[in-house]
């Protein structure tokens, strides 16, 4: 099924662009009935069918017609992930407004910087907590902001502000709207034009402020079209409307709102929406996803869940599960080598290990009915890949970046390498760079440009038009690419070593017990470490071994863990080159935090902030 | 959704009893196999009238009314948290009402107390108006739920161990007034005679279900009487079950089970102690006015005796080997404690048999066994041996007690806790947690 088939002709005789929102009525005309998405409320999954998701996106776009919004208004949302949240998506790119996502650990400081950048005229803040960082900031900087939408009342009767409006009452408003203009969203829609752009995703700014990517109505069709739709990309088939995805990460990456909602609209499976990142395991083990994606951080949590908890269980189960552990090592290696394939010997195992643990694990990680999982957004241990591959989750890794639509590698199913992120798409031109073994790509997918940063977006482009990823890789037998790092990234040594310092430290995070780290080195004789503990696993192993601690910091500072640390580093170290060693490391004495800036919102180091906040750690280190 | 039991999606999913199709199936599957084994030679003709004969069908049936009396003493007991010892004084006042509701007798006047006295007869009569079981059933378990209301405002004054002697006294009350009002009781130790369990309209000669007769049910499977009473009280027993799992998973069984766990913080959160201690003591003596009516009128014949204090521990230790304020628990307690005393008697008779055999076995027999005089053996064979040896009616009493014992040290949660257990460690496999 191609896009040109689904889309609609327009009233006027013009074929209107397919949009998401376009999309989404298509469902809800082909099948009403059909669950579009859950939500937990009071402990039940509350379920939304496509009939009632479109009247909604209806209503909401109408509302937004009544508040005023104009073709290429920015329409701002700021909540965590929520059916609001994609309702109020697809209605304004239903009205051609366009959709600006925020983190909802963004500060009132990034908030204001984001709010004055992208110039909202509606702002989407969903409780009090979000609409209080709207608030710290004075009107006059915000010119522009006409309406704040908020839809949990608590906590905010009686605030006097003339821009608040309530969920149910746009909802309303949009219900009158449209009875007296009641073609007006389709009308807009039937005018969406292909470059028309859609939506604003800021990207995470490792170095510097955020910049605001332009994605088009033509971007996500092709991302629909070459993600979505590759049926030889998921093993059983393209996704359809019986698939379950879980909705945990922040909506306004671009990643999850690929993986949610362009996939609801594009594919029809029904998006059940976590009811917060704290409950996701729960969340997982209720709705047992057919398709999961998850960032590196997220799989090596669940990976630290599986291998405490088996540290916690009784003698007997332990000795099981010691030996399903030792099979899934196996089979991953097995499994591996064969290009993500099984072999005889590997299905006789797993058969074993099915009954012994692997199901029953499954089950309890929510991974028992996954078809197609996937790892994105960041670097990941292939270790870690390895025990899901063995276990039976078939984990793909995928690289992309906001700028190309995520549009870039993927492994495919039975020609699948692990440590490499696949192979570049067949639809797209890709490139390796030779001079700086840059990656480059130039594809329909690849955005216009970065919001009100024409410099910016031109640093971006070669001068032959292809997108510069700001990522080295490099080409693994051929056809499949390994990313290096990031060019800002790579360490030189005083002895001139290039080293690529996410692998060593993605090789640290392996530990259930290290959260973050980072490898020091640039002009310095030899590589150091800062490296965060995982209070929850190492505060654990404390307690086993009778060491009370007070504090993060407390902790941080036992030697016990220090050793415990060592131990990690040292395992680390006898896998990589004499140069990539770390000779030495720190523990850092705070748990890192997105509001204290050393994080992104995406929880991606900071670099420049680290070395301000914990320079002097890193001196002491190198004196 | 299929294969995510986990996923609820409406309240009445979450509030199903049997939420997976697993464990309907699992429930049918039982309830199947009870109706078969119930069923026994009528349909498996071909089977050995042993195996499944009123052999077993008797103690079994027997067991059923006192199953429904232990549901109500588990409302009592174990959801709303109050000790008696008092169970069989509520039995017994179900019984009595149904007796003289249903029973054959003397006319209304015989109903007066003390009508010889105040010379209303020539002579001691007996109350029995020959009502049909629709009425003499509900009424029963009315009757004891108003003593019971009389009874609760105790509960509120006295807690524990008060509670359990002001209970304990209910029982000889009852005993007395059994010996005071033989009208009623008939003679205090030969009892009187109970209406059967024949299912009437009105007074009419030949029953709508005759329940004292083998006959043709559906003019199809051939019943014998055991098995007629068996299934009738078997569904009035699934029926009280289902009752009892709704009121305790209803607003009444949450405040009751509030009130257990500490009843001035209840009173405090707005449970009002008085009205759910009386609700509770009301329910528990319903159930068991109709156990206590549905039993007698099995058995066909009881005295005041047998409303004493060992019945009343007999379902202390249901409770406690079973598993406290549980459902399941209680039913696997009744099934436990009722056939204990068959189970023993049966290996003793088996035991007697074998003191010829060959050695090992015939020895073991002989050491366990004593036989007149001068015999050292345990098991006394006579039904009633004072002292030592014991007989097998007083051996069930040791076991009753070492079990109760052994259950509160090491398995608190009776045996449906130890299903809980095994439940759990493999619902949790291949964690701990």
């Amino acid at each position: 099924m191609t896009l040109t088939e689904q889309s609609q002709p327009a009233a006027g005789g013009r074929s209107a662009a397919t949009t998401v929102a376009s999309l989404a009525k298509s469902w809800a005309d082909r099948a009403p009935r059909q669950v579009a998405m859950r939500e937990k409320d009071f402990g039940i999954w509350k379920e939304y069918t496509w009939g009632d998701t479109w009247e909604l996106i209806e209503l909401a776009a109408h509302g937004l017609l009544a508040l005023g919004v104009e073709p290429g208004d920015r329409v701002s949302i700021h909540a965590e992930d929520r059916p609001e949240w994609v309702i109020l998506d697809l209605a304004t790119v239903a009205v051609r407004g366009i959709t600006v996502g925020f983190y909802p650990t963004n500060p009132a400081a990034e908030v204001e910087y984001l709010l004055q950048d992208c110039g909202a005229c509606v702002h989407f803040a969903e409780d009090e907590e979000q609409y209080d960082k709207v608030d710290e900031i004075g009107r006059e900087t915000l010119p522009g902001l006409r309406k704040i939408i908020f839809v949990e009342p608590r906590g905010m009767v009686g605030k006097d502000d003339d821009r608040l409006l309530f969920w149910d009452n746009f909802i309303e408003e949009g219900r009158h709207h449209r009875e007296q203009h009641p073609n007006a969203v389709a009308e807009r829609m039937a005018a969406a034009r292909a470059d028309d752009v859609m939506t604003l995703v800021y990207t995470s700014g490792t170095t510097g402020p955020p910049k605001g990517a332009m994605l088009t109505n033509s971007n996500s069709a092709f991302c629909i079209d070459v993600i979505v739709n590759a049926g030889n990309r998921v093993p059983g088939g393209p996704p359809n409307p019986k698939d379950q995805i879980v909705t945990y990460l922040p909506l306004c990456h671009v990643a999850e709102r690929i993986f949610s909602t362009w996939t609801m609209v594009g594919a029809g499976p029904v998006l059940n929406f976590a009811e917060s990142i704290e409950t996701v395991n729960e969340n997982l083990r209720e709705v047992q996803p057919t398709i999961f994606f998850a960032v590196p951080r997220i799989w090596e949590k669940l990976h630290a869940v599986a291998l405490i908890k088996g540290n916690d269980a009784s003698r007997f189960k332990r000795m099981v599960l010691k030996f399903g552990l030792s099979l899934a090592n196996r089979i991953g290696k097995i499994k591996v080598a064969n290009d993500g394939n099984h072999t005889v010997q590997s299905r006789i195992l797993a058969a074993i290990g099915w009954v012994l643990v692997f199901r029953a694990m499954r089950e309890r990680l929510g991974m028992r009915r996954v078809r197609y999982a996937s790892s994105g957004a960041a670097p990941i241990s292939p270790e870690v890949l390895e025990f899901f591959i063995g276990l039976g989750v078939p984990v793909f890794e995928l690289y992309g970046m906001t700028e190309n639509s995520a549009v870039a590698t993927a492994n495919f199913v039975g020609r699948m390498k692990l440590g490499t992120v696949g192979e570049p798409y067949p639809e797209i031109d890709f490139r390796i760079a030779e001079d700086t073994g840059e990656i480059q790509v130039k594809h329909a997918g690849v955005f216009k440009g970065y919001w009100n940063k024409p410099d910016k977006t031109a640093e971006t482009f070669t001068d032959d038009g292809w997108l510069m990823t700001g990522d080295v890789g490099e080409w693994v037998d051929g056809t499949h690419v390994r990313i290096v790092d990031r060019i800002k990234h790579i360490i030189i040594t005083s002895g001139g070593k290039n080293i690529s310092p996410s692998e060593i430290e993605n090789s640290l995070k392996t530990s259930p017990y290290v959260k973050e780290a980072m490898v020091i080195g640039e002009g310095r004789k030899y590589l150091t470490a800062l490296i965060g503990i995982e209070l929850d696993t190492v505060g654990d192993w404390a307690l086993r071994r009778n060491l009370t601690y007070t504090t993060y910091r407390d902790l941080s500072e036992k030697p016990e863990v220090i050793e415990l640390i060592q131990g990690v580093v040292d395992a680390t170290n006898e896998k990589f080159a004499r140069v990539e060693n770390i000779r030495k490391f720190a523990l850092l004495p705070k748990e890192l935090d997105h509001e204290d800036g050393e994080l992104t919102a995406t929880q991606k180091l900071k670099r420049s902030s680290m070395m301000e906040m914990f320079g002097e750690l890193v001196e002491s280190m190198y004196s | 959704m299929f294969g995510r039991p986990l996923l609820r999606t409406s309240y009445e999913q979450d509030a199903a009893m049997l939420p997976t199709a697993f464990q309907k199936g699992a429930l049918a599957a039982f309830m199947l196999a009870v109706v078969l084994m119930g069923l026994g030679n009528s349909v498996f003709t071909w089977l050995p009238s042993s195996l499944l004969g009123p052999t077993w069908i008797n103690p079994v049936t027997n067991l059923l009314p006192l199953a429904i009396a232990a549901l109500g003493f588990n409302i009592l007991v174990g959801v709303t948290g109050q000790v008696s010892i008092g169970h069989s004084f509520f039995m017994g006042v179900g019984a009595y009402t149904a007796v003289a509701l249903g029973g054959t007798g003397d006319g209304v006047k015989a109903c007066v107390p003390f009508h010889d006295e105040l010379g209303l007869l020539d002579q001691t009569g007996q109350c029995g108006l020959d009502f049909p079981m629709w009425i003499w059933l509900p009424a029963a378990g009315i009757m004891a739920a108003l003593v019971g209301i009389f009874v609760s405002p105790a509960a509120v004054k006295v807690r524990g161990l008060y509670l359990a002697i002001v209970t304990l006294g209910l029982v000889f009350i009852g005993l007395h007034l059994g010996r005071m009002l033989p009208e009623y009781a008939g003679d205090f130790e030969s009892g009187r005679r109970w209406p059967s369990l024949d299912i009437k309209i009105w007074r009419e000669e030949t029953p709508l279900v005759q329940m004292t007769e083998d006959g043709k049910w559906f003019g199809l499977i051939h019943l014998s009487e055991e098995q007629k009473q068996f299934f009738f009280l078997l569904a009035l027993l699934v029926v009280f079950t289902i009752l009892a799992k709704n009121i305790i998973r209803s607003r009444t069984g949450r405040a009751l089970a509030a009130i257990r766990d500490r009843d001035i913080a209840a009173e405090v959160m707005g449970v009002p102690e008085f009205k759910y201690k009386r609700i509770g003591f009301a329910l528990s003596s319903f159930y068991a006015g109709i156990g206590g009516a549905l039993w007698a009128s099995y058995l066909g014949r009881a005295s005041p005796v047998d409303w004493n204090l060992f019945l009343a521990v007999d379902f202390i230790a249901i409770l406690l080997i079973g598993g406290v304020g549980t459902i399941v628990g209680t039913l696997l307690g009744t099934v436990f404690v009722e056939l204990i005393p068959d189970v023993v008697e049966t290996f003793t008779e088996w035991l007697a048999e074998q003191t010829e055999a060959a050695p090992p076995l015939g020895w073991i027999a002989n050491l366990l066994l004593t036989e007149g005089e001068g015999d050292f053996g345990p098991i006394s064979l006579a039904s009633t041996a004072p002292g030592w040896p014991m007989s097998v009616f007083q051996w069930n009493f040791v076991i009753y007690g070492v079990l109760i014992v052994i259950f509160l040290i090491f398995e608190p949660l009776g045996l449906y806790g130890i299903w809980i257990k095994i439940r759990n460690y493999w619902k949790r496999w291949p964690f701990s947690y």
